[in-house]
Formats: structure tokens, sequence, C-alpha cells
């Protein structure tokens, strides 16, 4: 799964450690979020999606097997 | 302000053992090998639990969480690992020091032994999956 999280932290000039604190998880979470090493619970992708002023389905993009 | 909580009684814990582990010490005439081989893995472990209090210190400091959704699902994995390896250790650890040694472990032997290798495979595990992200 890829995401454009680093895309909108940059149009919005937002650190992973400034996203971190707007959802409420650690650095290293958006790091690995970030990089496809984890998949974030629904709960957490939501509010990632409305700290970034989009939605859950523009900011990850899932590619079919 | 659980997360202050958690962190203080997990510094009382690794205290409490570094300071039992000096009493044994003090009272202990002669070390033994395989005493040496259990107070090392003792001590890699309060290392690694050091470490973590310590980062988890550090991410409060910085205004981020304790702990997170993806620390909490590590550590329910790490936990799972430690089990499956406490059990499998009971079982296959004295069979093998039988089988080669001859020797028959007794029953303090083997809680020491379960302890010590579910706590190693724990911290290893959550130290293993907290730097490959899940």
């Amino acid at each position: 799964m890829k995401t454009r999280i680093k895309e909108l932290r940059a149009r919005y000039e937002l650190t992973q450690e400034d996203l971190a604190k707007k959802v409420g998880v650690r650095r290293e979470t958006i790091l690995f979020i970030e990089k496809g090493n984890y998949n974030p619970s629904l709960q957490l992708a939501h509010d990632i999606a409305k700290a970034l002023q989009t939605t859950i389905d523009d900011l990850f993009v899932f590619e079919e097997e | 302000m659980k997360a202050k909580k958690e962190i203080i009684v997990a510094t009382i814990l690794v205290a409490m053992v570094l300071v039992t582990l000096f009493l044994y010490l003090i009272g202990t005439r002669e070390i033994e090998y395989n005493q040496i081989v259990s107070i090392g893995i003792v001590l890699v472990l309060v290392g690694l639990a050091m470490y973590i209090i310590w980062d988890k210190i550090r991410n409060i400091q910085k205004g981020l969480p304790g702990k997170d959704e993806r620390v909490i699902s590590i550590s329910h994995k790490a936990g799972y690992y430690g089990f499956i390896a406490a059990i499998w250790s009971a079982v296959l650890i004295p069979t093998m020091i039988d089988i080669i040694f001859g020797y028959e472990l007794d029953a303090g032997d083997i809680s020491a032994i379960v302890v010590l290798v579910s706590g190693f495979v724990f911290v290893v595990s959550y130290l293993y999956l907290y730097q490959k992200g899940k």
C-alpha cells in the first residue's frame, strides 16, 4: 500500500512530529505508515486524513495484486 | 498520566531486580558458570527494559504519547512469541539437557529457564518488531 502522506505533509509544511502530535501517535508510527511498513487502523487513517484535509481514499493508494 | 504511572512502576521494578541481583551476588560465595549465564541474561533484559522506559520518557517529553496503537500491537505480538517460547522452553530445554548431559533439572531450574527464555524472547521480539514497523 502506498500513501500520499509525505506529499501532503510537505504541502502543509508539517513535519512527521507535527503530524504525530496532531493525531496522537509516535513519530515512528507516521514514518512506518509513510514507508508502507505499517497499516494503520481505520480510526488512525481517518485522523491522519482529517489532519491533512483529505479523505482516506485519497490518502492511501491500494494496489491490486 | 497513565503513561507516567507505568514509567514509575517499570522503573521501580527495574530497580528491584537490580537490588535483588546485587543482594544475591553478595550472598553467593562461589558463582558457577550457569549462574553467570543467567545473570548475564537478566542484565541484558534489565538493559533493554531501561531502553524501552527511556524511549517512552523521550516521547512524553516531546509531547507525544508513550505508546500508541502500533506499540500496543507489537507488545501483543511480542507477548505471544514470549508465551510460545515459555511453553517450548519448559518442554525442550530440560529434555535436551537430559539427553545430551544425562542431567535432570529440578523444578526451580526449569522455572528460572522459562522466565529467562520467555523474557528474552519477548524483549528481542519487541525490539525487532519496533525497528521493523509492524
